[in-house]
């Protein structure tokens, strides 16, 4: 071979190794991994039905995110708005009257028609329920009946602008009337949702096929699978083995081991739970303002976020997370300015006698070592407590009597509806059901009643970050971490939408790629 | 078995069976909080509890009824062989402990299988090789083993088998590589124990008359031991058995828990935790009777191979 013919050769093999090379670094844009149409998916889901699938229980958070049970409405948690699903537009009629007109050609999965009778007959049933839902109830609904083919009327004891928000809970969920049986309900081919559910392992998951006539078009998975999986760090694994494509509702003690796998894509979002230092306002020593503000004033929330929830909560600002649209985003995290409240503690007059009791609920196992710290902080400005761990269902009724000086606890502000109205009239106002802290201040509830009958949301939610501003002027408790909703991905998921109010997982336009 | 002693067991059954359905009903109304409230709160997650809600709810399974009365209310229904209704699936009881006891059994069987014949094997060795090398290895993995919790090696075997390796699922129960690593947890404390009561048994058959007896009269090393050391040697193994396979019928919680089963702990926990007393009554009188009947076969079997005991329960 001579010199020539060897750098001809060089030349053309370093060619082709460069353009190789091109090739392999720029992926041309069919190279993008494409939809696998025969693919499922499976769901670690924190939830297991217990209720035989009764829809005014949280067993319908499973129909739903199983994309089997459908609503007339949903709520938009990216929007925080009311968009159409069974019904494609809704109306007030009267003051007390919604009317939702629904959506036309739309089946159930054993291929009976949706028609208002139908409908009526199915938020008929929750109504009747011996322990009805939270949303869907005969105090906030008298009456649900077809007024045509397609028109649905659902009529209210009072004027109630959220009407459309309670119809978007899972609990007003329709199935047709064959899922209505003496047994119970059977929701297996009576949904209209882009999944059928075929078989259920008991207390172990639910097998779902693509419905192929779905009215909202294409399904992308071929099927997929909720599991029941209670236990949160079993979750975790679940996705980081790759036996799970998504795992919902990932505890704070396995983030870190998540977020450091590549394989596994973590979400995170605000949920509408806030941990909360609840203090009696009804009786000393937090019945003082001053007592209570000092309270707020010696807790050091950011070091709260990062020690116990290791990151996955963000210290609070108020009485609501800084997403929600009703949120004042002037707010502070309040600082630690251990001067100032050992100050307020002087000025409040407070002579301790005795420890204060700090109760932790063994429902949340984080709140032990929150209630250390508290009394840690607490003792820096000269207040003494102990931390006792009891199971809520055993502290309750004391609770609510008054017989109490401080609780751990949290609550989801949007458990009955995608709004915080119940929240703040249970939780707040003088004669609230759940006024865990004995709070009443007469300007509070005249901002909740002035909210109440606003259709307009704008202003409503300035009502409602107006009350909130109250609450939070008045120190009525520590609210101390905005808990994080943290779901887990497997690599080849595509179209999720992450919920925080975990109504919605298996969609339409969920899908894996091959 | 006399008809004496066949009376004898089955009252002792009907006894436990009642006494231990009693205790767990008045669990509930036992504990601080009201049962009615545990009961809506499992179905759903509700803070604020409407009181006409708690009262309907309450008046329909008839639950602010004397106390007395509902346990016999249910004993009439038990005696004619109905369970009851869970207060919160609102489904018949059986539904639910039939499809829980058969899951638990086949958990608690295999594992006990598996510890069976893992610790006759280890107990042999050691026995025979007794201050030997295997005997201290053998005697000190056992004895570490049993310092072990479940709730700390269920999730150490998960990191290793179903993380790291990827050779096993982390949790379910739908297929046999499923059950590995469940049984692997629920055996690792039996063999341990059983180990030790098998080297025990071994070596006191070694030393005992008849087989100083069978040696003299020329039999083999090998023979010596298969006939006549070893099924002596496994006498008090049985009964450990039957302890054990007792035990894990309603009290592998933390284990069903963690790999996500749906065995009888975990429902009878469950039910106890949100007050659904008929469950837990229902799941609690098939898991001791399961416990009687299975130390009641493995005290026959005891008593088939062991003529002292055979002896000593006909002069009683």
């Amino acid at each position: 071979m001579n010199l020539g013919r060897l750098s001809a050769t060089a030349v053309f093999a370093a060619t082709a190794l460069a353009l190789t090379a091109c090739s392999a670094s720029t992926p041309s844009p069919t190279s993008a991994p494409s939809v696998d149409r025969e693919a499922r998916a499976v769901v670690a889901n924190f939830r297991a039905p217990v209720s035989n699938w009764a829809l005014e229980s949280d067993d319908a958070y499973v129909l739903s995110i199983a994309g089997c049970l459908e609503t007339l409405v949903k709520y938009d948690s990216t929007t925080q708005n009311i968009e159409p699903m069974l019904a494609e537009s809704w109306k007030q009629s009267s003051d007390t009257a919604w009317d939702f007109t629904l959506r036309q050609n739309v089946k159930f999965q054993d291929g009976t028609a949706l028609d208002a009778k139908a409908a009526a007959a199915s938020l008929n049933h929750v109504l009747k329920a011996t322990a009805p839902a939270r949303a869907v109830n005969p105090k906030t609904i008298s009456k649900v009946s077809a007024v045509d083919a397609d028109t649905l009327r659902v009529t209210t004891p009072a004027a109630d602008p959220l009407l459309p928000y309670r119809m978007a809970s899972v609990n007003a969920g329709i199935l047709a009337p064959a899922a209505y049986g003496a047994d119970g309900i059977d929701p297996f081919g009576h949904c209209t949702g882009p999944f059928i559910p075929v078989s259920e392992k008991a207390g172990q998951s639910l097998s779902l096929d693509r419905n192929v006539n779905y009215w909202g078009g294409d399904v992308q998975l071929a099927g997929g699978e909720i599991r029941y999986i209670t236990e949160g760090p079993t979750r975790a694994t679940q996705v980081q083995t790759g036996e799970a494509d998504i795992s919902m509702s990932i505890p704070a003690t396995s983030l870190a081991t998540l977020e450091a796998d590549n394989s596994v894509k973590v979400l995170k979002a605000d949920s509408p739970r806030t941990a909360t230092l609840y203090l009696n306002n009804s009786r000393a020593p937090f019945d003082n303002l001053k007592l209570r503000q000092a309270a707020t004033m010696a807790l050091d929330l950011p070091a709260i976020a990062a020690s116990v929830y290791e990151g996955a909560a963000q210290p609070a600002t108020g009485p609501f997370a800084p997403s929600e649209s009703w949120a004042n985003p002037d707010l502070q995290v309040p600082q630690v300015n251990l001067e100032e409240a050992k100050k307020l503690v002087a000025d409040s007059g407070y002579q301790q006698d005795k420890p204060l009791e700090i109760i932790a609920i063994t429902e949340r196992a984080e709140f032990a070592a929150v209630g250390a710290i508290i009394q840690e902080q607490f003792k820096q400005i000269g207040l003494q407590a102990n931390v006792v761990t009891k199971s809520y269902g055993s502290v309750e009724p004391e609770v609510l009597a008054g017989n109490y000086d401080m609780i751990l606890s949290q609550r989801n502000r949007m458990i009955d509806i995608a709004d915080p109205i119940g929240f703040l009239q249970s939780d707040y106002t003088c004669d609230g059901g759940y006024n865990l802290s004995h709070y009443c201040n007469k300007d509070f509830d005249a901002l909740i009643e002035k909210a109440l009958p606003k259709t307009d949301q704008a202003t409503r939610h300035d009502l409602y970050r107006q009350a909130g501003d109250v609450l939070a002027a008045d120190a009525a408790n520590v609210w101390l971490v905005n808990e994080q909703a943290i779901d887990a991905l497997g690599s080849t998921v595509q179209g999720y939408v992450q919920d925080p109010l975990t109504r919605y997982v298996l969609t339409k336009d969920l899908a894996k790629t091959k | 078995m006399h008809f004496a002693t066949a009376l004898r067991r089955v009252l002792g059954l009907g006894a436990a069976v009642l006494l231990s359905s009693f205790a767990v009903f008045l669990v509930p109304f036992v504990s601080p909080g009201d049962p009615v409230r545990s009961m809506l709160r499992a179905r759903m997650d509700v803070g604020a509890m409407d009181e006409a809600t708690v009262q309907a709810y309450a008046e329909q399974f008839g639950l602010y009824d004397p106390l007395l009365l509902q346990f016999g209310r249910w004993l009439g229904r038990f005696f004619r062989g109905d369970m009851g209704i869970s207060y919160i699936s609102g489904t018949p009881v059986a539904d639910l402990v039939l499809p829980a006891i058969g899951v638990t059994l086949s958990l608690a069987g295999t594992a006990l299988l598996v510890a069976v014949l893992v610790s006759i094997m280890l107990g042999v060795v050691a026995a025979v090789r007794a201050e030997g090398w295997p005997d201290r290895v053998i005697t000190s993995a056992t004895h570490a083993l049993i310092a072990i919790p479940e709730y700390a090696l269920a999730p150490l075997l998960v990191l290793l088998f179903a993380v790291r390796l990827s050779w096993l699922p982390s949790a379910g129960f739908d297929s046999p590589a499923s059950m590995v690593l469940p049984v692997l947890v629920l055996s690792l404390r039996p063999i341990s124990f059983f180990t030790i009561a098998v080297r025990s048994g071994i070596l006191q058959a070694l030393d005992s008359e008849h087989v100083l007896a069978a040696r003299a009269r020329g039999l083999g090393a090998t023979r010596t031991l298969v006939r006549h050391v070893i099924p002596h040697g496994l006498l008090p193994l049985w009964t450990m058995v039957g302890v054990w396979f007792a035990g894990l019928l309603g009290g592998s919680v933390i284990v069903e828990v963690i790999f996500a089963i749906p065995g009888m702990g975990r429902l009878i926990f469950d039910a106890i935790v949100d007050a659904d007393i008929p469950v837990a009554q229902g799941g609690v009188v098939v898991a001791v009777a399961c416990a009687v009947l299975a130390t009641g076969i493995i005290d026959l079997l005891h008593r088939r191979s062991d003529p002292r005991v055979r002896i000593g329960a006909s002069r009683g």
